[in-house]
């Protein structure tokens, strides 16, 4: 009788032990954005107050308004969401045609390929900086370029820079050959016998019977596209127009250099986040499939 | 006839799908792109110009970019890369040489010229000037000093600013106050961030104490020079006896919680907004703390430039030309207006005569500048990497990491070789 | 069907569609991509890596000196190599086991959607977003974190301030990024192991401490080992948050300037493109080697993913 009272007190202990955990980090995780909240409020007067209070005493509420006058947050808002949809889609349409092209035909190099896809997932991203920065440049043809190159500025300053260089992941190629993997082949025979084209097999059968695997790689784009930084700030450095929210909000740091204005960029750092909160809330459980999905098995 | 009706559609669907400057394909409109560091804000009297330009000009469009003063040579050079320059920059003037040699600048007409060497001081044309070539319009100017806070250094019982440097450290220390959690709260004395806010502060007290930063022929330093070493092992002194921190920084100036520090005079508008009509009671300016001889300091300048790839340079040489002689019977022009509301001054004789520089804050600048105590900081080459080089010994000594003999020596071999490579 | 009896395809379109064609017009956008975008740039970094080069006038070609330069005269470069290495190895020997935690405990609590939100919400937000949020908080003496330490007596560390803990501050920074991420990864790992496993635990009585380290670490070994070898690749690569952080100056006494930004000052603000490339090269093939080095530990540990 003892003993099963002490396991239950003991299982009682670290039931608790679980939530207080749980509690305590996820105070961690929100005390940041509570302090970016209330910091967004506070006066110019109570920022160079010395020292300076914690509570604002007369909330600043508009500067969450003043954020989309005085800034070009439409502007920044749009080319985001312009930019992470656009690399979203292509990134889907190549990776779910390769890794159906890895996953269901045999051909010569297949093997090949497949590990190819595999190795260079293994280069780092900055190795390609320098050179595609030159490359989009240099590109013949475009943007006023001549056959050689010369003469114009390439595709730099262009939403075609943002996105192209990001058209092509190798991990979601990877994944989505795994998705493939898991249809049986009697399903596209059939469809054959049936007289489809390879198309129709790929648009009409395949892809929409992996249609869970494609939503949670499109989340996955999604959010490292949507924070995406460096690259999209090293293309857009001297184009305002095409710059995306977290681009924006660090090259115009200039205008929050005096004090006083601090409340305002808090107040821009909170409405640059919200709408892909808003996003999650409703997506978010594909995107826990798609962390899983394919990429361990125990 | 078909053939180059494609064409022509192509280069349409390529500038549109590039979202090029609509330059290229609106003929009847010129537009000139102005890039700055400034803010909107800082900029709203010259862009009210712009406006006022653009209705006398019925040809010309006016953009404004900005860039933070940080990114701004990397803007200018990647744009330039790019192919996308702005037509006018407002670019600091060590910037100049590299951008020069690399054929970036275009050179003012003849007819400019000879305007700017008759409306502007010779030491500010000289910032502009590199190897005897002048590449623009100077327009900010700004003079390092001592800026102290009036009421800090009364509170510790002081109602002068020190003269010596021995002063500024024992009445630093006094001025000096920690929290309850060990942090200095109120610092005597402060640094910064930023490159600027360590190697300016470092050549101001060099040209004060009488020694150049860099040889006359701009291939070595003086870095190692005796008057070196101790300046910089009296800024250690600061660190390691408790006075100041890195967490005490020159924006603190503003905000009440600096007793002084060695700054710039465009910090007056900052000032200003702070502390209001207690401005004047609450700032105080000093020439820079040396071991008693003349008084030196370092100025540095910007300049309007245009870039040698834009399509519209002479219009954008008559801009500037505009912009910056008096309109309408205004005892300022564009610049010197947006200038004097900055609490900056100008090169600009006409302008810096009609300035507000009679208050106590910014008279002890302009007579720095008129006396010549205030050396311009020299155009060497690759300035800018050469600077973050030299920040980066210099926290080593304020650290203590290094030795101030150890650390000059190396920042003088990393950067004599680099001077070597100007061409 | 065999050869002899395939009937002719007439239109292009049939043959375009047929089994032997179509694998390659799916792949035609990847491998065109490859070329231009991934090969290409290898090919165009290693040799620009051996020019001096400010891409505002013609390369010169220099040979080995930008590696010469590098490996044995820039005493910056070592520096910020070991600023790498310091924060990949510390978010992850701080991120994994706190993520293991956190998992255990989330993966047998109700509300899961509630607490998974939560977890979440630094990983959504952009990496500038959390460079000034934490810029505010950490702030020596007025941001949250130094008043909370403060109103339990405790001292205030200069958490961006002082050169010697700057990188920890980062790492603690980019520890609470990715801890929802890696924390879902591992519960999902959790929940692969079988229920039996734990019943015949308990039925030899063993304590919740025993089953967590006799059982449940072993077999979240495969998830450990992925998460371990895909964070330690990115947390070379990275420096994002370090640029945004420091206002591009790389924290006090280089102490946040990891190669990366190291490599992005020297090409796009010094304009030395071929030292910049040269050096993009000799952190690939470390990463290269170090990751090599994981795989075969990776393929040991059973997992077959790769």
């Amino acid at each position: 009788m003892a003993m099963v009272r002490d396991t239950r007190a003991m299982a009682t202990a670290s039931t608790m032990a679980k939530y207080v955990v749980l509690t305590i980090g996820a105070l961690l995780m929100l005390a940041p954005f509570f302090d970016m909240f209330i910091g967004a409020l506070r006066t110019p007067a109570e920022r160079l107050a010395m020292p300076p209070p914690y509570w604002p005493s007369d909330p600043q509420w508009q500067n969450y308004l003043r954020v989309f006058t005085e800034l070009p947050m439409g502007r920044w808002l749009f080319n985001s969401l312009y930019t992470t949809f656009t690399i979203t889609f292509l990134q889907l349409l190549t990776s779910a045609m390769a890794g159906f092209a890895l996953a269901k035909y045999r051909f010569r190099g297949r093997d090949f390929l497949f590990r190819s896809v595999l190795g260079a997932q293994m280069f780092p991203f900055f190795l390609f900086l320098i050179p595609v920065f030159f490359i989009l440049r240099y590109f013949p043809l475009a943007g006023g370029n001549d056959l050689l190159g010369e003469g114009g500025a390439g595709f730099l300053n262009s939403y075609t820079a943002i996105i192209l260089p990001f058209a092509v992941t190798w991990y979601g190629i990877f994944l989505m050959r795994q998705f493939f993997m898991g249809l049986p082949d009697e399903l596209m025979d059939a469809a054959r016998l049936d007289g489809c084209s390879e198309f129709r097999i790929f648009f009409q059968i395949a892809l929409p019977l992996v249609l869970p695997g494609l939503v949670t790689l499109g989340i996955f784009i999604f959010v490292y596209q949507w924070n995406e930084v460096i690259w999209t700030m090293t293309v857009t450095r001297t184009a305002p127009d095409l710059q995306t929210i977290p681009v924006g909000i660090y090259l115009l740091r200039g205008a929050f250099v005096d004090q006083g204005t601090q409340s305002l960029q808090q107040a821009a750092l909170a409405v640059s986040i919200a709408p892909v909160i808003v996003i999650f809330l409703f997506l978010q459980r594909y995107y826990i499939r798609g962390l899983t999905a394919g990429a361990v098995k125990g | 006839m078909s053939v180059s009706w494609k064409k022509g559609s192509f280069a349409a669907v390529l500038a549109a799908s590039t979202a090029l400057t609509s330059a290229t394909w609106a003929q009847d409109v010129k537009t000139i792109t102005i890039a700055t560091h400034y803010n909107e804000e800082q900029m709203a009297p010259l862009t009210e110009c712009f406006r006022a330009y653009e209705t006398g000009h019925p040809g010309i469009k006016i953009v404004f970019q900005q860039a933070a003063y940080g990114d701004f040579l990397q803007t200018i050079l990647t744009s330039r890369v790019g192919g996308t320059s702005p037509d006018i920059y407002n670019i600091y003037s060590i910037w100049a040489p590299q951008l020069a040699a690399a054929g970036t600048l275009a050179t003012p007409p003849a007819e400019i010229q000879d305007w700017i060497k008759g409306a502007y001081g010779a030491g500010t044309v000289g910032a502009a000037t590199i190897n005897g070539t002048l590449w623009g319009i100077p327009t900010e100017l700004s003079v390092y000093d001592l800026i102290y806070n009036k009421k800090l250094l009364a509170a510790a019982g002081f109602n002068a600013p020190p003269k010596t440097w021995d002063e500024l450290h024992d009445m630093a220390a006094k001025i000096t106050k920690k929290n309850d959690q060990g942090v200095i709260e109120t610092a005597g004395y402060v640094y910064g961030p930023t490159v600027s806010n360590a190697v300016h502060v470092f050549y101001s007290q060099m040209y004060a104490a009488g020694v150049s930063p860099y040889t006359e022929d701009g291939k070595g330093t003086n870095f190692t020079s005796p008057e070196a070493i101790k300046i910089l092992e009296r800024q250690a002194a600061l660190f390691s006896d408790g006075i100041t921190s890195n967490t005490n920084v020159v924006d603190d100036m503003a905000g009440g919680k600096a007793g002084m520090a060695i700054m710039a005079n465009w910090n007056k508008s900052d000032f200003v907004s702070a502390f209001g009509d207690e401005f004047e009671n609450t700032i105080g300016v000093a020439p820079v703390p040396n071991d008693g001889g003349a008084p030196g300091t370092m100025l540095y300048s910007f300049f309007w430039a245009v870039d040698s790839t834009s399509k519209a340079q002479a219009e954008s040489w008559e801009l500037l030309k505009w912009l910056d002689t008096p309109q309408d019977g205004k005892p300022l022009s564009c610049t010197g207006d947006m200038l004097n509301k900055l609490g900056a001054l100008s090169g600009n004789i006409s302008d810096l005569a009609a300035m507000d520089v009679k208050d106590s804050f910014t008279v002890p600048f302009v007579e720095a500048v008129q006396s010549g105590a205030a050396k311009s900081q020299p155009n060497t080459w690759q300035a800018s990497e050469n600077e973050r080089t030299l920040r980066g010994y210099i926290e080593q000594v304020w650290a203590g990491t290094m030795s101030a003999p150890d650390a000059m020596a190396a920042a003088d071999a990393e950067i004599t070789a680099v001077l070597a490579e100007q061409p | 069907m065999s050869k002899r009896n395939r009937p002719r395809r007439a239109s292009l379109i049939g043959w375009l569609g047929s089994k032997q064609v179509a694998p390659w017009i799916f792949l035609a956008p990847t491998l065109a991509f490859a070329v231009v975008f991934f090969l290409l740039p290898l090919v165009y970094a290693f040799y620009i890596s051996f020019t001096k080069w400010d891409s505002l006038t013609p390369p010169k070609w220099v040979g080995l000196d930008n590696y010469k330069y590098i490996l044995t005269v820039d005493p910056v470069f070592w520096k910020t190599f070991g600023n790498t290495l310091y924060f990949a190895f510390g978010s992850i020997a701080l991120g994994v086991p706190l993520a293991v935690g956190l998992a255990y405990a989330f993966s047998k609590s109700r509300w899961q959607g509630l607490w998974r939100s939560i977890y979440w919400l630094p990983m959504i937000t952009n990496v500038v977003a959390v460079a000034y949020i934490w810029y505010f908080v950490l702030d020596d003496r007025f941001g949250l974190m130094n008043r909370t330490l403060g109103l339990f007596g405790l001292g205030a560390p200069g958490w961006l301030t002082n050169p010697k803990i700057a990188m920890t501050s980062v790492i603690l920074i980019f520890v609470w990024m990715q801890l929802g991420q890696n924390m879902l990864l591992f519960s999902a790992g959790l929940s692969d192991i079988d229920e039996s496993y734990y019943e015949a635990a308990r039925l030899d009585g063993a304590s919740e401490g025993q089953v967590f380290f006799k059982i449940t670490l072993p077999l979240l070994m495969p998830t450990t080992l992925f998460v371990l070898i895909t964070n330690f690749i990115a947390g070379l690569s990275y420096f994002a948050l370090m640029l945004a952080l420091s206002d591009g100056t790389g924290g006090p006494m280089r102490s946040t300037t990891v190669t990366g930004l190291y490599m992005y000052q020297v090409a796009f603000s010094d304009l030395r493109i071929g030292r910049a490339s040269a050096m993009a090269y000799v952190l690939a093939a470390v990463i290269l080697v170090i990751t090599l080095a994981q795989l075969r530990l990776f393929r040991r540990g059973g997992v077959e993913a790769y």
